[in-house]
């Protein structure tokens, strides 16, 4: 994992000096939750990134794979959560490959808080971890400085707020699997609706003791409308200087061929398996 | 941003049909003070690519100088010289490098030279941030404020060389009626094919201000 | 100061069309309110895949030099041309390595699949976050320009006539709404065996 290289940092702390501010990064001001039921947990997310007031992405996936049976849904700076999921979902196949076990969600949820905890919370990621293995159904969260918690139902992000008023007001224990998806779609509509960092669908990740689901797109309550005209203009509208036009089967008269000859006289045949 | 001292050093050049017209303010300042009036801000690399300087005490002459002595050893070790837009592009690799330490060197420069092979003029503008841009004419500090519009006025990509000194005459007259500064006159050099030339100028001239 | 990302401005903007994609970028390059040169592109060409830079000027060339010769190594090792989509996670890669200290440059990719010939184009943040967009992809100090001109004129389908208009609008549009971007623009249009390159006349002001 030895990884961040630095070499930009003392310019970047040099220029910070003269005052200039940092970079904004693509952070998912997201609304993520988890909820157990009866046989398994499901996760859920809205598909909102921004970068400050601007909306970056209107349909990313913020729900990432770890391992077949564990999936972790992340919210805080976009890129941490993407590329913490991706280190943590590498360490663990290779650590159930050496051990020749399942993967688990408390294996996956320390590496993860270990991880986190090293960088002192300058490593933004705030994960839902979820999963079933061979020791039950478990769900976690993870926040960027380390701390985790083992709960029942669960929301992170700016949209927690939101989605938390729904768990308290309709949570109940021993839910079938229909209950907690259609609990979690509820909790993540509250979110977009209600909260200006979370917005466009619900994507949702069902995961029991036989397999996962994900359904990217489960509800889809802000889909655009057809527009009535078309804008599209008509050729030659803009003013152009100058054109080139590179062709692929003129890329040949660039290069010389030279026919090599597979006589005897022009040396020994490459010997090719067959 | 940084001292503004180097602001009021004056880099300028200009491109031609055949040539490279490059000039640089004689003064050397430290606060209010002028301490120098004959400095030389311009280090040769090779025959045909000529540097020039401004920024920091201290770190432009130690800069320019370990980009000369490398520009020579290439030269000595190839038996051929670095083309102008290799120089510049190694000139910005250097800078961008030293601008990732601990003390950036702190300098800004003009590139100008004349292809060996084809003997096409060219002109690299560098800053300290190690922002590299080819142009036609350039300039660094505040003579960029006064120079640029006559520039964008009157050069043409084809001037001759006598066109080209009348229109950095013309540069000049403008710094001197504008600066508040006495820069002390200006170094003024010629890259063509043959090599560089130094160019005579007149810097008592007398310009009246507006 | 002002923040590095608007020192020198600049815009980028990618889009898809129907077997085509589309990539732009304006040409100025300044210092704060100061232009120095009308001709810094910004957009780099590796193999069949393009790649476009905003942001800070010494960036824009360390990274685009930088990823010319991890592609050239890439072309050496696996004797074959990086795929778009390959190259996104490059890019990402090597963007997040620098997480604590990052280039000040927001990328912009565009290609086509060489095996299926499907469009693909995607944005990043500076620390190397992946923006998939199937329909555009901008950046820049012009970003929010950018937004509003894409998101009327673009429509699914375009031909590579209809996507370079629209493109080229968008971008002249939105550049010249914003003080530091403009003064000409290059705008690339690619297709399964063919990629016309245009200069753009724009104002100069």
């Amino acid at each position: 994992m030895p990884g961040f290289d630095f070499s930009n940092y003392n310019r970047n702390a040099a220029l910070h000096a003269r005052g200039v501010p940092l970079p904004k990064a693509t952070s998912t001001g997201t609304t993520i939750v988890g909820c157990i039921f009866d046989g398994g947990v499901v996760i859920a997310a809205d598909t909102r990134a921004t970068s400050g007031p601007i909306v970056a992405d209107k349909n990313c996936e913020k729900l990432h794979y770890i391992s077949p049976n564990i999936w972790c849904a992340g919210a805080g700076t976009a890129a941490d959560t993407e590329f913490t999921t991706a280190l943590i979902s590498s360490q663990l196949e290779l650590h159930s490959l050496s051990t020749g076990r399942k993967p688990r969600v408390v294996t996956c949820m320390t590496l993860l808080k270990q991880h986190l905890f090293r960088y002192q919370g300058h490593i933004g990621a705030y994960l839902v971890v979820a999963g079933v293995d061979p020791t039950g159904t478990h769900l976690f969260t993870v926040h960027a400085h380390g701390s985790t918690d083992k709960l029942p139902y669960v929301t992170m992000g700016s949209g927690s707020l939101a989605a938390m008023s729904v768990f308290e007001t309709q949570w109940k224990p021993k839910m079938t699997q229909d209950e907690a998806v259609e609990l979690c779609s509820q909790a993540i509509q509250s979110g977009i609706f209600n909260d200006l960092g979370s917005g466009s669908n619900v994507d949702v990740a069902v995961i029991t003791g036989e397999k996962t689901v994900l359904k990217r797109g489960y509800v889809r309550p802000n889909e655009r409308s057809q527009k009535l005209k078309s804008y599209i203009f008509p050729k030659g509208t803009t003013a152009v200087l100058n054109e080139k036009i590179i062709r692929k089967e003129d890329l040949g008269n660039y290069v010389s061929v030279h026919e090599l000859s597979t006589t005897e006289e022009g040396g020994d045949k490459m010997e090719v398996d067959t | 941003m940084y001292a503004d001292h180097s602001f009021r050093e004056i880099l300028l050049g200009i491109t031609g049909k055949d040539f490279t017209l490059m000039a640089a303010s004689k003064a050397a300042m430290r606060g209010a003070t002028i301490l120098k009036a004959s400095d030389d801000k311009t280090r040769q690399l090779n025959k045909h690519t000529l540097m020039l300087y401004s920024g920091e005490a201290g770190d432009t002459v130690q800069f320019a100088e370990y980009i000369q002595a490398n520009a020579q050893l290439y030269s000595m070790r190839n038996d051929s010289d670095l083309s102008p837009s290799a120089l510049a592009h190694f000139v910005r690799g250097e800078l961008a490098i030293s601008l990732r330490s601990r003390k950036p060197y702190n300098v800004n420069l003009l590139l100008g030279g004349v292809d060996p092979i084809t003997h096409k003029p060219s002109l690299y503008w560098l800053d300290y941030l190690a922002s590299l841009a080819s142009l036609p004419y350039a300039a660094h500090g505040y003579a960029q404020y006064y120079c640029l519009s006559i520039l964008d006025k009157h050069h043409h990509p084809d001037i001759t060389l006598g066109q080209g000194i009348k229109l950095l005459t013309m540069c000049i007259d403008e710094l001197k009626r504008r600066l508040p500064v006495d820069f002390k006159g200006m170094t003024v050099k010629a890259v063509t094919k043959d090599g560089i030339v130094d160019i005579e100028f007149d810097d008592d001239k007398v310009v009246k201000s507006a | 100061m002002s923040s590095p990302f608007s020192i020198n401005g600049g815009a980028a903007v990618a889009m898809v069309g129907k077997d085509c994609v589309a990539i732009a970028c304006d040409l100025r390059l300044g210092l704060q309110a100061l232009t120095v040169s009308n001709n810094f592109p910004k957009i780099f060409q590796y193999g069949d895949v393009f790649l476009g830079l905003t942001g800070l000027a010494t960036d824009v060339s360390t990274v685009s030099d930088l990823f010319r010769y991890k592609v050239n190594m890439y072309r050496l090792r696996e004797e074959r041309d990086i795929a778009p989509r390959t190259f996104a996670n490059l890019v990402s890669s090597s963007l997040y390595e620098k997480r604590f200290g990052p280039y000040f440059v927001s990328p912009v990719v565009a290609g086509l699949d060489p095996k299926t010939g499907v469009p693909f184009i995607c944005g990043f943040d500076s620390i190397g976050c992946i923006d998939f967009a199937k329909d555009f992809i901008v950046s820049g100090t012009a970003t929010e320009q950018l937004f509003g001109m894409c998101e009327s004129l673009w429509e699914p389908d375009m031909s590579p006539d209809e996507l370079f208009e629209t493109i080229s609008q968008s971008l002249l549009n939105a550049v010249d709404r914003d003080a530091l971007s403009g003064w000409g623009a290059h705008v690339y249009i690619i297709e399964k065996d063919k990629v016309t390159k245009r200069l753009l006349k724009g104002r100069q002001d």
